[in-house]
């Protein structure tokens, strides 16, 4: 008796298929390591320890004079604001005539695990801030931070509001209790002081373990599938290889920063109740009163939009906009959707709430 | 009963090791002390804190493998639940191309959705957040020894950097807040 084995030869054909571009593969694709991840020149303006602030050279005439100061997120690195030329956050702002700045954290050692909040707000972002203002002839600048960078723009907007013409919080990790993704789960149940003090800085590895349970078949499985698939698609390669070389990069966060950040945050909720304290001074966001523009996405699985809105009701400013998006947390910086509706929106709102 | 009987062996073990570690140091440190007259002698004295560090990690190895073995459980259970789960949809697929697509989808969706469950959950964070604080344990043991070690070498252990770390940055903190007077509230480093 002969088993006979029912196989359609067009999933047959598939696997082949899949199977001749794992091989064509190298041929095809640059290495990750051989890409270069800055796209839109800039020159250094200025740094300060391992921090350094870029200022982008623009691409067309300014249309206003206030700068705009990117506080970029603790994790991973700014490229992901400058990824793709048709998807770059940068050069749509710079093609808009925004005059754009924007702060590289760079690479905390074991040498800075003593660094807190106190060292980011009023030590890194206002002598940024400060160098902007002055290398501008500008008093005020616009501010706008993104995920984790959110937050530090939120504590440095309600500590130095003298400082700030606008300020853009998108996607910003506000209301750690409210919270509902995977990260906030497991930042609640850590026992960071342990961790601190034992090991200094926040591993990078530990953030790795956070982004592989965050959907680990769709993101583990199944996007490396479609790169097989998608190999002689020159620009899908391209933006795949550059978004996972980004992905894969994540510096540690010097220890005291994480170490507050977890616990002020997310475990005892000071933050969206006014009762963090940054640097002997108590973080009250009623003191925000510049104009505020709060970006958030419904599909955000690393900051829920429930945990970014509260900023929104608890400041004191009275021209504020919230914005709910139908995209992800990285969909909304630096995707096509961004391009055709977040920037344009951001570009306007900055306009109107400037000098010309 | 069975948990409280291991613990009872633990105990009598680390108990019987301490003793002959104690004794064994208490019969041979005036020998030793005799021929480690340089600067070996150090590590002769100190060898027992190594001992016991050891010793002492036995009770937090025994808590790190019992949060692992729950970590990998639940990811057993939760893979285990998913596959019964997708096992029950999949006879209704046909088993041509045109479908492959759709099954593909059905099983990353359920997989998906299962493991989501699973790490939004407060039963994974709080083991998980064990299983790392456990490891920590692990990790301080471990450090202990190292400086132990340094330090009979005559070396810097990681307590030591970090007193100069954090010296390092407090002097830093100065630096800045004496340049913002000189300059009337404004730093200039680095700038172009």
């Amino acid at each position: 008796m002969v088993n006979e084995l029912k196989v359609d030869p067009k999933l047959v054909e598939e696997f082949l298929n899949i199977n001749k571009n794992i091989f064509e593969a190298p041929k095809l694709v640059r290495a990750p390591d051989e890409i270069n991840m800055d796209m839109t020149p800039y020159d250094v303006a200025y740094s300060e320890d391992k921090v350094r602030l870029l200022h982008f050279r623009p691409t067309t005439e300014r249309q206003i004079k206030t700068p705009l100061v990117i506080v970029y997120a603790l994790i991973n690195r700014y490229h992901i604001l400058d990824i793709h030329p048709q998807k770059s956050w940068v050069r749509n702002l710079l093609n808009q005539g925004v005059d754009v700045y924007l702060v590289d954290w760079g690479t905390p050692t074991n040498a800075d695990r003593y660094l807190g909040f106190d060292d980011y707000v009023n030590g890194y972002i206002d002598n940024c801030v400060d160098f902007v203002s002055k290398e501008t002839g500008e008093e005020k600048v616009s501010i706008q931070g993104y995920c984790t960078g959110g937050t530090l723009a939120t504590v440095y907007a309600a500590l130095h509001p003298n400082r700030l013409r606008t300020l853009t919080l998108t996607a910003p990790v506000i209301d750690g209790q409210k919270d509902t993704t995977v990260v906030g789960n497991l930042a609640k149940h850590i026992d960071v002081d342990k961790l601190v003090d034992t090991i200094g800085n926040m591993p990078p590895e530990f953030m790795y373990f956070v982004f592989s349970v965050l959907k680990p078949f769709e993101q583990g499985l199944e996007k490396y599938v479609n790169f097989f698939k998608n190999i002689h698609d020159n620009d899908y390669v391209e933006n795949f290889i550059r978004v996972e070389k980004w992905l894969s990069d994540t510096p540690p966060i010097p220890g005291e920063l994480f170490r507050q950040w977890i616990k002020d945050v997310y475990q005892e909720n000071l933050l969206i109740q006014s009762k963090m304290y940054v640097g002997g001074k108590q973080v009250s966001l009623k003191n925000i009163n510049m104009p505020l523009f709060t970006q958030v996405a419904v599909a955000d699985h690393l900051v829920s939009p429930e945990s970014s809105m509260p900023i929104h009701y608890a400041v004191s400013s009275e021209d504020k906009s919230l914005q709910i998006y139908t995209t992800g947390h990285v969909g909304m910086i630096a995707s096509s959707f961004s391009q055709k509706r977040v920037l344009p929106e951001f570009g306007q709102w900055l306009k109107e709430r400037s000098n010309k | 009963m069975q948990a409280s009987d291991s613990k009872k062996a633990q105990q009598y073990y680390k108990h019987v090791s301490l003793f002959w570690t104690d004794l064994l140091y208490l019969m041979m440190s005036k020998p030793y002390a005799l021929a480690a007259a340089g600067p070996m002698r150090k590590f002769g004295t100190n060898m027992k804190k190594l001992t016991t560090e050891l010793i002492d990690s036995n009770d937090d190895l025994v808590e790190f493998n019992s949060k692992l073995t729950e970590y990998y459980k639940q990811l057993t259970d939760t893979w285990a639940e998913a596959q019964k789960q997708f096992s029950k949809k999949i006879p209704e697929i046909p088993n041509d191309a045109e479908h492959l697509e759709a099954s593909k989808r059905i099983w990353i969706d359920i997989f998906e959705n299962y493991f989501t469950t699973l790490f939004d959950s407060p039963k994974f964070a709080e083991n998980f957040g064990k299983l790392v604080a456990s490891e920590l344990e692990l990790a301080k043991h471990w450090n202990s020894m190292i400086s132990e070690l340094l330090d009979n070498a005559n070396l810097p252990t990681k307590d030591d950097i970090n007193e100069i770390y954090k010296e390092l940055h407090s002097l830093k903190k100065r630096i800045v807040r004496i340049e913002k007077d000189v300059n009337h509230g404004t730093v200039k480093r680095n700038g172009k």
